[in-house]
């Protein structure tokens, strides 16, 4: 069984009086068993070339509804730049440059598809599919 | 300037070679580089099973760079915690799985919401955020 862990740490020495250290690491498996996930998507890179239209990056018809799992990082290093993160047709936030999300993708509707648009032309977003076949 | 770091290793023997990739990134407020996020919600607690709950009770300032960190506790691998924004479906958080995502909160309708499955389930969370807009007594 292929073992697939994602590991978190937010620290920070001076948000609080006190030092901020959170650390947790999850082993990912399927839904509702110690299975673990089996297919991945692998590690991708898009440039959205120019009008930055919206982009759909995963498909809701394409995966079956299970636990998935996304790993998404905006490359720029503009600050003003980022991507808008949209399921289906709700806004999720935006990842402004330099910042990553990993969140779990249920693709319950063939509607569920996870889209982005990004804030200028050129800019250049890296992904992964962690996928509960 | 408050600075607070999240990083991420997502590690892998799913393909023929081994798998490896990390990110780190600075939380900063929306569009600049000269200021960091400084206010945090933390919490933990119980979800007990049969409502979907508001995860933020407050109103963040919509449309910033909020970010929003979510642990399920629970160790049955049947429980899980759904986790919706204005009634669609992002995902389940099964046990041990956590989830960090930018929170836009858009507008009054863009809470995250999340429901509780299998039973009572434990649940960490974080937000840092620019600011909330208070619930007056």
């Amino acid at each position: 069984m292929a073992t697939t862990t994602a590991t978190i740490t937010i620290s920070s020495t001076d948000l609080l009086t006190d030092e901020l250290a959170l650390s947790t690491t999850a082993t990912l498996t399927a839904a509702g068993n110690s299975t673990g996930l089996v297919g991945s998507g692998g590690l991708g890179r898009k440039r959205l070339a120019s009008g930055h239209a919206q982009y759909v990056l995963f498909d809701g018809d394409a995966y079956a509804n299970g636990a998935h799992k996304i790993y998404l990082k905006n490359t720029s290093t503009t600050a003003a730049e980022y991507f808008t993160i949209e399921i289906n047709s709700e806004q999720m936030g935006k990842l402004y440059a330099g910042d990553w999300a990993f969140f779990p993708w249920e693709a319950n509707a063939d509607t569920n598809d996870i889209k982005i648009d990004p804030s200028a032309d050129d800019m250049v977003l890296e992904y992964m599919i962690l996928i509960d076949e | 300037m408050a600075t607070t770091t999240a990083a991420v290793t997502l590690t892998s023997d799913l393909m023929s070679t081994n798998m490896s990739v990390s990110a780190s990134t600075t939380c900063m407020k929306a569009g600049t580089t000269a200021d960091g996020l400084d206010q945090m919600e933390y919490g933990y607690l119980d979800l007990p099973t049969g409502d979907e709950y508001d995860l933020i009770a407050s109103t963040p300032t919509a449309s910033k760079a909020s970010k929003l960190y979510l642990k399920n506790h629970s160790t049955d691998e049947t429980y899980y915690v759904a986790v919706t924004q204005n009634a669609q479906a992002i995902g389940k958080l099964y046990g041990g799985d956590w989830m960090f995502i930018p929170a836009d909160f858009h507008d009054a309708a863009g809470d995250i919401a999340i429901t509780a499955n299998g039973g009572t389930n434990k649940i960490c969370y974080a937000l840092f955020h620019e600011g909330t807009v208070l619930v007056t007594t």
